[in-house]
C-alpha cells in the first residue's frame, strides 16, 4: 500500500468514526472527571459525629472472643474511613419471633432503634451508616437465627435488596464456622458500598455484563452485515422475453378426481397448577420510619 | 477502419451522452468520415502504423500508441456482421458514478477500490450475443388440491379435493439473449439482463468507435442449449401461472413443442472494471444501457479488523461509562 493510499485510508477511517470518537471521548472524559471529583470529595469527608459512642461491636450473644471483638472493632474503624459510613455490628441471642413476619418486624425495629439510640452516623448523628444485627437464638421451637441490616442516610439508597443479599451471602460462607471472619466479610462489602455504591462483585452485574457483551454482538453483526454481499439479483421474470408480454391460452380444464376426508378429536387441555418456590423468612423493607421517626432502609435473612 | 474528424482529423467516437458521433478534439458532432484499413494485417494501426496486439475474437480495440479506436472490418462483415446492437447509453463518467454510489458504503473494500485512477481503467465493450426466437406450445398437466377444514363438536375435519388440471398455451419468445463470448462468464452475463430492446438498432460500425468489441466466439448452435433451457423454464412457469385458486399444485407433465425457431447475432453494451487486489482479479460488469452492476467487492481483512475493532472499542467505552453512571456515580 503506497503512502498516498495509506493516508487516504486513515482519512476515511477517522471520517467514518468521527462521531463515535467524539461521543466516546466526551463520555470518557466526563466519567473520569466525575471519578476524580468523587475521589477528591471522598478524601475530604472526615468523621463528623462526636455524639455516637466509639464502640462498634456489641457482642451480646458472645460469639466472639475478646481479641476478636477488638480486632473487628479496629477493622471497622479502618473500613469506616474508607467507606465514609458508620458500621455497627450487634450480636444477639434472644427470641425475635417464630413467624417470619414477627421475626422480621422485631429484627427491623431492634436494628433501627439501636442505630437511632446510639446516634450513629458518619457525617452527623443519625447520618450515614448501617447497623448489622445478627441473632443467634435457637430453642426447642426452632431456630431464630438470622441477620438484619438497618441502613441510614445515604446508605438507604445505596443498599437495596441485591446489595443486602450480597452482604448476607458474604457472611453465610463463614458464619457458623467463624463468626469473626463472617463479620469482617460483611464489613468489607458494606465499606465498598459506602465508597463506590457497589460491592466486590463490581456493581450492578447486569450493566457490566451488557457493557462487555453488547459491543461484541454489535461488532459481530456490523462485520457480518458489511461482509455479506451478492453479485446481483436476477431481475428477469418468466415473461421478460415473451412477445408483447402476452400468451395465448388455447385450452384449460379443471377436472375433479376424488375427495378424501380425515378427522381427529380435539382434546380439551386442562391447565395445570403453577409451581412456586419458597425460602425461609427474610425480605427487604425498603425505606421506612423507625419508632423514633427517623428514616431507615434495610432487610434481613433468616438462617 | 477508423473514424476521423473532417475538421481536425482527430478520432471521432460515439458519445453515449450525446447519442451521436463526437470529436473529443474539436467538439464537432457528426463530423466523422470512415477511413478504411490500408492493410489486411489487423495488427498494424491504420493511423500510426504501430503494431497492436489483437486477440482472436477482437473486433474493435484501441491503439496503445495513438489511442485511436480501431474497428476491424473483417470481424464485422459477412458471417460476423451483427444484425443489431444496443448502443451504449451510459458513458464512462456515468458508469463511474454508478459504481461509486453502489459501493461507497462498502467500508471493508480496499481504499483505492473507488479511486479515480482505478475506475479510469474501465473499458466499454460490445459483447457478442445470440438472440433466439421461439414460438412454442406448452401442454401443462398438474394434480392440484383444495383443502377445507371445519370443526363439529370435539372433532376436527379436513377435506382434500383432488383435481386434474390442464392448460395449453401458445407463447412466442423473442430475442432470448445468450452471450457468445468465451471470456465473459455466463452467470454474470445472465445477471446483466434484461436489456431494453426498444433501443435496439441496426448495426452500424461507427457505434463501435470509442469502445472495445468482440465477434462471436461460438456459433449459435453451440450456445442454444442455454436459450432453450430458459425458454422451457419460462414456458412452464407461464403455464403454471394460469393455475390459480388451489392449495397445492404438483406438476405431472409439461410438454413443450417448438413450432418455429430463429436466431440472430447482435451486440450488447457492457462496461468492465477489472480491479486487482492482492494478485487476485475482481471483475465488475455494468450494463451499458441500464446501469445494472454485477460483481462482488473484494474484502480488506485489515479493514474488517480495524473497523469492527474500533466499533467494539467505542461501544465498550460508551457502555462502560454509562454503566458507571448507572451503578456508581449516582452515589456521589
Amino acid at each position: 500500500m503506497n503512502r498516498e493510499v495509506r493516508n487516504l485510508a486513515f482519512k476515511q477511517y477517522f471520517k467514518y468514526f468521527a462521531g463515535w470518537f467524539i461521543v466516546a471521548g466526551i463520555l470518557l472524559v466526563v466519567t473520569v472527571g466525575a471519578f476524580v471529583v468523587k475521589s477528591i470529595g471522598t478524601k475530604s469527608d472526615a468523621h463528623n459525629n462526636s455524639e455516637a459512642p466509639v464502640e462498634r461491636v456489641f457482642d451480646y450473644a458472645d460469639v466472639l472472643t475478646a481479641q476478636e471483638e477488638k480486632d473487628l472493632s479496629n477493622y471497622i474503624t479502618e473500613k469506616e474511613a474508607y467507606g465514609t459510613l458508620d458500621i455497627v455490628i450487634v450480636t444477639l441471642d434472644q427470641p425475635m419471633g417464630i413467624s417470619d413476619y414477627e421475626w422480621e418486624n422485631n429484627m427491623m425495629n431492634y436494628a433501627d432503634d439501636f442505630y437511632d439510640a446510639g446516634k450513629f452516623g458518619w457525617n452527623k448523628p443519625d447520618g450515614d451508616g448501617v447497623c448489622l444485627v445478627d441473632n443467634w437464638y435457637e430453642d426447642e421451637n426452632g431456630s431464630q437465627k438470622g441477620s438484619w441490616l438497618s441502613t441510614a442516610g445515604k446508605m438507604i439508597e445505596t443498599i437495596g435488596p441485591t446489595e443486602e443479599y450480597a452482604v448476607f451471602d458474604a457472611m453465610d460462607r463463614y458464619i457458623e464456622s467463624n463468626p469473626y471472619k463472617a463479620y469482617c466479610a460483611a464489613v468489607d462489602e458494606l465499606a465498598d458500598y459506602g465508597k463506590f455504591g457497589y460491592g466486590d462483585q463490581g456493581g450492578d452485574p447486569t450493566w457490566f455484563c451488557l457493557a462487555f457483551i453488547v459491543p461484541f454482538i454489535v461488532a459481530g453483526i456490523y462485520a457480518a452485515v458489511n461482509l455479506s454481499q451478492s453479485k446481483a439479483k436476477d431481475t428477469t421474470v418468466a415473461g421478460t422475453y415473451v412477445e408483447n408480454g402476452q400468451m395465448n391460452v388455447r385450452s384449460r380444464s379443471d377436472q375433479f378426481i376424488r375427495k378424501s376426508v380425515s378427522s381427529y378429536r380435539v382434546s380439551s387441555s386442562s391447565s395445570g397448577g403453577g409451581g412456586g418456590s419458597s425460602h425461609r423468612g427474610g425480605g427487604s423493607r425498603g425505606s421506612h420510619r423507625s419508632s423514633s421517626g427517623r428514616s431507615h432502609g434495610g432487610g434481613g435473612r433468616r438462617r | 477502419m477508423i473514424f476521423k474528424c473532417r475538421n481536425c482529423f482527430g478520432n471521432v467516437v460515439y458519445s453515449p451522452e450525446k447519442k451521436k458521433m463526437y470529436c473529443p478534439y474539436c467538439d464537432s458532432e457528426e463530423s466523422h468520415e470512415m477511413k478504411p484499413a490500408t492493410s489486411t494485417d489487423m495488427s498494424i494501426c491504420p493511423d500510426c502504423g504501430g503494431v497492436i496486439p489483437v486477440a482472436e475474437h477482437t473486433s474493435a480495440t484501441q491503439c496503445p500508441y495513438c489511442n485511436n479506436y480501431l474497428i476491424f472490418e473483417q470481424r464485422v462483415e459477412g458471417d460476423y456482421l451483427p444484425k443489431m446492437l444496443i448502443p451504449f447509453q451510459m458513458g464512462k463518467e456515468s458508469c463511474k458514478k454508478l459504481i461509486r454510489d453502489k459501493f461507497k458504503k462498502k467500508v471493508f473494500a480496499p481504499t483505492d477500490f473507488l479511486s479515480e485512477v482505478r475506475l479510469n481503467t474501465m473499458q466499454g465493450t460490445y459483447v457478442p450475443y445470440w438472440f433466439y426466437d421461439y414460438d412454442v406450445n406448452a401442454d401443462y398437466q398438474a394434480e392440484a388440491t383444495k383443502v377445507r377444514s371445519w370443526s363439529s363438536g370435539d372433532m376436527r375435519y379436513t377435506e382434500t379435493s383432488y383435481y386434474d388440471v390442464r392448460r395449453n398455451i401458445d407463447v412466442n419468445f423473442r430475442d432470448i439473449p445468450v452471450d457468445a463470448s468465451v471470456d465473459m462468464p455466463d452467470d454474470v452475463m445472465d445477471l446483466m439482463q434484461p436489456y431494453n430492446y426498444k433501443e435496439l438498432v441496426d448495426f452500424q460500425p461507427q457505434y463501435l468507435s470509442g469502445f472495445y468489441a468482440e465477434k462471436y466466439n461460438m456459433p449459435g448452435n453451440a450456445v442454444e442449449g442455454r436459450a432453450r433451457k430458459q425458454m422451457s423454464e419460462d414456458a412452464s412457469a407461464l403455464a403454471k401461472s394460469q393455475v390459480v385458486g388451489y392449495s397445492s399444485v404438483r406438476q405431472v407433465n409439461n410438454n413443450i413443442t417448438v413450432k418455429s425457431a430463429a436466431q440472430k447475432y447482435g451486440l450488447l453494451p457492457v462496461w468492465k472494471y477489472m480491479y486487482t487486489y492482492k494478485d487476485k482479479e475482481y471483475p465488475f460488469y455494468v450494463n451499458g444501457q441500464t446501469g445494472k452492476i454485477v460483481g462482488s467487492v473484494p474484502i480488506s481483512t485489515s479493514k474488517v479488523w480495524a473497523y469492527a475493532g474500533t466499533l467494539w472499542a467505542c461501544l465498550l467505552i460508551i457502555l462502560m461509562c454509562v454503566s458507571m453512571w448507572m451503578s456508581v456515580l449516582p452515589w456521589m
